[in-house]
């Protein structure tokens, strides 16, 4: 057996063993982890150090690590991510594959908790077969997992990610994120919600008690502040992620008698929210603003007027999407294998996964035809400009994406038996984005009411 | 403030009913059996898919929606009739007589299973069936918005607690489970079916459980990791009014209802740790719980 092959096998075994004993969280085994995360890292290093030589040539197949819910509250949002990665993957080996080779996906269940996903992202990483990892939904997960590329030299693509801490020391060179982040996502609703609701002089929050919970609460209220110093924020609510029951949240909300109640709940938590919500009267007392709106449309009957959003460019039905021939046939393809048309997440992972396929065609062709390492894969997605299903993704110099934003308000129309996104607008990538290295915050209280004039307005984008 | 006065007690009632199901049943079950029954959360998180089930099914054959009601109990005897039987004379009564240990691993390993169970019955989507909820209507009470169907889980807490009283104290298997709980050795001596009262008491905690859920239901997700967090609280609730006490049990729930409903109007980043400090507010206090008594120990 080879040095890599034993590496590979040790490496399985620290990760198991590492595994069994997580439930004790006693100091001894603290230290026993610290003792064989270390040996991991070595061991899987290892294996990466004597990859580079042998992955010159064409593998039999492309492997890639997929990470995702796939279970728990957070699968509603999870499993178009994977819906659309198997939809994807299918479609690109009924054509030959990338660049002539076949794609096999790895999914890997977030919910699993952070110590698990590393795990996995170790082991995945120690196998050769897999060159590239498409991870993770969770912001938690990103961060988890970013040094852990950088230290494994492993690309990765953040399908999801949205925490705007991910790249922020602008030094990563294994990490990509083809997506927008919190900062343009919570800003285009500040910016949308003042444009629509000018005389707005009360907000209300509830978000998920986790870090995209407070870092959207932040920036959100940082930018309306910005943009309208005498806002004030009446209640801020922060109800455990997977909380199946928000009554008393939902009093405290009326009681509060807020202008605009905001939340960016998602997957079931999102569901249970406006299914607990909508018959006590929120959305005809207040204006609701739900940053991830529309993952719900099909499933919930939300009332007209609701702000919503993709947290990107990533809706199936803007009129770029309707433009576009390959979108309209992923939609469909979706549809009928899965009995319900893509919400953004779905779309973000097929973004993802198209990034990923420009990306091994640019490193091929940048190496003469030849199969890229890791290494090459990672450099030729730096500064990459990729045509996605609903726009472009432009990669910065910090490895972060520029993606438009595009918010509206749900509407009924005679077409979907479902609400959908009427007057919406949508924003360009980069005029919401701080540059690479300057603080978010700090550059979000720079913002002027002018600056919010200059954008496209509510129903521009038709 | 001032006018969140009412909404806030109403609120605090209503979390205390939802809290009440989950706890009561745990607390009977320690009562009679003296087990600690760890997958009493999963039971809870069943009767939800099971009531969640049977309501989406009156509704997709266009069924008298007002079977649902009738389905939310029903769900709760199957569940009761299929499970209790099969826990305590296939597992639990091997616990009798044995460590505390050995009876949390046990029912511990329980709940593991069950939790995969519902995974591979029910999938990994959330349930959600709101049409008891959407048939009662709403009121508005004190300027706020609330569904009927809190109201009526308020009432039937209370009908739930007067009768586990009644049953206790004014029926004849009340009298058996009594003297078992008593003195185990001595109702055996003197002819009672210790065997038959433990699986009656054990089915009727599982139906308290499924109950819980059932209720839940109508204005709750039921998702997998409900069962996990019910029993937690659950726990908490029996540990304030001391193991084995229904009243306590009720109490306890009043008390986890108001601390939660106070965090959320109050300080909401307490929110999640609020159930506990006020567990552990009583405990220094009353290490044996509010009803609870100090007992002394055979050796």
């Amino acid at each position: 057996m080879t040095f890599k092959g034993i590496s590979t096998v040790v490496a399985r075994c620290l990760s198991s063993l590492e595994l069994l004993f997580s439930l004790d969280r006693g100091l001894p085994q603290s230290r026993f982890r610290l003792v064989v995360d270390g040996l991991v890292g070595a061991v899987a290093i290892g294996v990466v150090a004597t990859t580079s030589v042998a992955a010159q040539e064409k593998p039999s197949a492309l492997g890639l690590g997929i990470f995702t819910f796939t279970s728990g509250p957070a699968a509603a949002y999870g499993m178009p991510g994977k819906n659309a990665a198997d939809l994807m993957i299918d479609e690109i080996n009924a054509k030959g594959g990338i660049e002539g080779v076949p794609v096999s996906a790895t999914y890997v269940d977030e919910a699993q908790g952070a110590q698990g996903v590393i795990a996995e992202y170790r082991r995945l990483a120690g196998d050769t077969k897999n060159q590239a990892m498409v991870a993770a939904l969770s912001s938690a997960n990103c961060l988890a997992l970013a040094p852990l590329a950088e230290q494994l030299e492993v690309p990765t693509v953040g399908w999801n990610c949205d925490t705007h801490q991910l790249l922020i020391d602008g030094k990563s060179k294994y990490v990509f994120r083809p997506n927008g982040n919190t900062v343009p996502e919570f800003i285009a609703y500040a910016i949308y919600l003042l444009d629509r609701k000018p005389d707005v002089k009360t907000v209300a929050i509830i978000n998920p008690d986790y870090a995209f919970g407070h870092d959207a609460a932040k920036i959100f209220t940082a930018a309306l502040k910005a943009l309208k110093p005498d806002i004030e924020i009446v209640a801020e609510l922060y109800p455990k992620l997977g909380s199946p029951n928000y009554q008393t949240e939902i009093s405290r909300l009326a009681t509060a008698r807020p202008d605009v109640v905001f939340s960016n709940l998602w997957g079931a938590d999102l569901e249970n929210f406006v299914r607990q919500a909508a018959p006590r009267g929120i959305f005809t007392s207040s204006q609701v603003t739900l940053a991830l709106g529309e993952t719900v449309l099909q499933r919930v009957p939300l009332p007209d007027g609701v702000i919503v959003g993709v947290l990107g460019d990533g809706w199936w039905m803007s009129p770029d999407a309707k433009a576009n021939p390959e979108t309209v046939k992923f939609a469909e393809a979706y549809k009928a294998r899965f009995g319900e048309y893509p919400v953004f997440p779905a779309i973000k992972m097929a973004n993802a996964l198209i990034y990923l396929k420009a990306a091994y065609k640019a490193a091929m062709s940048k190496n003469d035809g030849k199969w890229p390492t890791r290494a090459e894969l990672a450099e030729a997605m730096k500064g990459s400009k990729v045509a996605t299903l609903t726009g472009t993704m432009q990669t910065r110099a910090d490895n972060d994406g520029l993606v438009d934003q595009i918010v509206g308000v749900t509407v009924k129309t005679s077409a979907q038996q479902f609400p959908v996104i009427g007057d919406m607008v949508r924003y360009k990538g980069d005029s919401l984005m701080p540059q690479a290295g300057q603080d978010p915050l700090a550059w979000i209280s720079t913002l002027k009411p002018e600056f919010a004039r200059s954008l496209p307005k509510p129903g521009s984008y038709k | 403030m001032s006018n969140a006065i009412i909404p806030l007690l109403l609120d605090s009632l209503a979390s205390a009913a939802l809290i009440f199901f989950a706890a009561v049943g745990l607390t009977l079950v320690f009562s009679v059996l003296r087990v600690l029954n760890v997958a009493h959360g999963s039971l809870y998180s069943i009767g939800g898919y099971v009531a969640a089930s049977i309501c989406l099914f009156i509704a997709s054959r266009q069924l008298n929606p007002y079977l649902s009601f009738a389905a939310l109990l029903f769900s709760a005897v199957l569940v009761a009739a299929i499970f209790g039987p099969l826990i305590e004379r296939g597992l639990v009564r091997w616990t009798y007589g044995k460590s505390e240990a050995v009876q949390i691993l046990v029912t511990f390993g329980l709940f593991l299973i069950l939790e995969d169970l519902q995974r591979v019955i029910f999938g990994v989507q959330s349930f959600y069936e709101d049409a008891p909820m959407r048939l009662l209507g709403t009121s508005s009470i004190g300027g706020v918005v609330y569904l009927n169907y809190q109201i009526v889980l308020i009432g039937m807490a209370v009908v739930v607690v007067i009768g586990l009283r009644l049953l206790i104290n004014h029926t004849r298997l009340g009298r058996l489970i009594t003297a078992v709980v008593t003195d185990r050795e001595m109702a055996q001596s003197i002819g009672i079916d210790t065997n038959r009262i433990f699986i009656l008491a054990f089915s009727l905690g599982v139906f308290l459980a499924a109950l819980g859920g059932a209720l839940a239901t109508p204005t709750s997700g039921i998702a997998p990791g409900l069962g996990a967090d019910t029993m937690v609280l659950a726990f908490a609730v029996a540990a304030i009014g001391g193991l084995g006490q229904i009243e306590g049990a009720a109490v306890a729930s009043l008390i986890v209802g108001l601390a939660r409903v106070l965090a959320i109007y109050l300080a909401p980043s307490l929110d999640a740790v609020a159930p506990y400090a006020a567990m552990l507010a009583v405990l220094l206090i009353r290490p044996y719980g509010l009803f609870g008594s100090v007992t002394a120990r055979r050796i």
